[in-house]
């Protein structure tokens, strides 16, 4: 059997194994994204804010997270935490859910500082002329954030979140070597069962593909019709 | 001095770091009364008005708005800056909204008036200068002439006690320029207070009451419109003109 051969043969009598491995990949990307918004959010806030402590933290968090390796992230959180006594529960109708819980954990905190990063530079990429204008008209802080800059601040911040779903779609390969179930970790699977590794890997690098170029299309879209229409 | 002054300045300081860009300013401006100030660049104009509604928070010294000191710390400022508008070079206007919602959303939502009302009240300020065609165009879709425009129709909708303006001009082509000076010469001669950050002497001199030339973070004279142009006393004020004129 030649390569391609080999690759339609996997595919078509392992398929289960992908395909359970896709959904696990998106539900932890989709996670991480929706956490890494949330929590993202509050630390652009609190690096933004006036209160030196706060920003300082939030600060030193971003600068931290994004300058070691998502790797040792995830294995401190995997490893490090039940250590220290803080553990995820194990959930009986949700399998593996306690090293679900830390490889989305550990996910959307590293998600969370490049969010945090991608919302600050999204508002500042606002004129400043726009809150100037707010202010002096006398509208709050708060409200010329909420009536004038957010709303701009959106249309910058919309399009980059989709990058960052993408880049997580991919990172989130790393979490198979706590054993979770994503895509990676099915494709090992079969390769243990066939010991073809190649087609194997190629047929997990082609999905990924499709995942990346599927999501980056419906960003694209959507950041075309948020042009148009205002 | 007669009037009622509405605004008094008092010796008011402004550093940037080591950079004492306001040295120390005096002056009063009275209701109804129009204000140019000229000078070179970065003589410290823009800082100087953008301190009367604290834009930029004064170093020392006070500012009186109506008596009230507006830069002690149990005055709120938000209150104050309603009465104080304010036109900028770049023009500002809330680019994610379109003229009718510039012009309405502060007096809705800061002065509780109804929908309704500020529709009506801006419709016809936009009639008044030929431009409810505009009413539902977003600001990118205008001419700077027009944006201009429509930034003082909206500081004008809260109704304010004194307008500021900041080189209101000087980003315009040149054959807009005409048409945002008309506006504002009727404003004047509508008895609205208006201070005027400026580089179109013709116009100063036509329009102004009073005209101070502020150089080096100081007010280096300070004259009725027609004396400080025919009669300049201050040695760099004469080079000054020598240069612009
Ligand atoms: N936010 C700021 N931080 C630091 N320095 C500033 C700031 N704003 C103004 N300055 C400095 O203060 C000085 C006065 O600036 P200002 O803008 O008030 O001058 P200006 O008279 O309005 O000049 P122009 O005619 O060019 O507008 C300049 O040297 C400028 O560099
Ligand atoms: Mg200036």
């Amino acid at each position: 059997m030649n390569f391609f051969e080999q690759f339609a043969v996997i595919l078509q009598e392992y398929y289960p194994y992908f395909l359970d491995g896709v959904k696990n990949t998106l539900i932890i990307a989709a996670m991480s994204v929706v956490l890494g918004v949330i929590f993202g959010t509050l630390m652009a806030i609190m690096r933004m804010c006036r209160i030196k402590p706060l920003k300082w933290i939030a600060t030193a968090y971003i600068e931290f997270i994004r300058g070691t390796p998502l790797m040792v992230q995830l294995m401190f959180i995997f490893y490090g935490l039940p250590m220290v006594g803080i553990e995820f529960p194990d959930v009986s109708f949700i399998p593996n859910f306690s090293r679900f819980m830390a490889g989305i954990v550990a996910m959307s905190m590293n998600s969370c500082a490049y969010i945090a990063e991608v919302i600050r530079s999204g508002i500042q990429a606002v004129d400043e002329g726009q809150m100037e204008a707010a202010r002096s008209i006398g509208f709050k802080y708060g409200e010329s954030m909420k009536l004038v800059i957010l709303p701009q601040a959106v249309k910058n911040i919309l399009p980059a979140l989709g990058n960052e779903f993408v880049t997580v779609i991919k990172e989130s390969s790393i979490v198979s070597v706590i054993g979770i179930s994503d895509l990676m970790y099915g494709a090992q699977g079969v390769i243990a069962l066939t010991y073809r590794s190649l087609p194997c890997l190629a047929i997990a690098a082609c999905i990924y593909f499709i995942l990346t170029f599927i999501s980056s299309r419906l960003i694209g879209l959507l950041e075309k019709r948020m042009r148009h229409g205002r | 001095m007669e009037g009622k002054s509405i605004i008094r300045v008092k010796d008011l300081k402004k550093n940037f770091g080591d950079l004492q860009v306001l040295k120390g300013i005096s002056t009063e401006f009275e209701a109804k009364k129009v204000v140019s100030i000229i000078g070179p660049s970065g003589g410290g104009k823009s800082t100087f008005l953008r301190c009367l509604n604290l834009l930029e928070m004064p170093s020392s010294g006070h500012i009186y708005f109506n008596n009230v000191d507006i830069c002690s710390k149990n005055v709120d400022i938000n209150v104050q800056r309603q009465k104080i508008g304010m036109v900028f070079q770049h023009f500002n206007l809330f680019n994610n909204m379109n003229v009718i919602k510039n012009l309405t959303v502060a007096p809705v939502k800061i002065k509780g008036m109804t929908q309704d009302e500020a529709m009506e009240k801006a419709l016809e300020l936009l009639k008044r200068l030929g431009l409810d065609d505009k009413a539902d165009s977003f600001p990118s879709q205008l001419s700077g002439g027009q944006k201009q425009r429509i930034a003082i129709l909206r500081s004008l909708m809260m109704d304010p006690e004194v307008m500021l303006f900041d080189e209101p001009t000087s980003a315009l082509d040149p054959e807009m320029i005409g048409e945002v000076l008309d506006v504002m010469k009727d404003l004047a001669e509508s008895g609205m207070t208006m201070i005027i950050v400026t580089h179109e002497m013709r116009f100063a001199r036509e329009v102004s009451d009073r005209v101070l030339f502020l150089d080096g973070g100081l007010i280096d004279e300070d004259r009725s419109a027609s004396d400080f142009f025919n009669d300049p006393h201050s040695p760099r004020l004469i080079s000054f003109l020598n240069k612009v004129l």
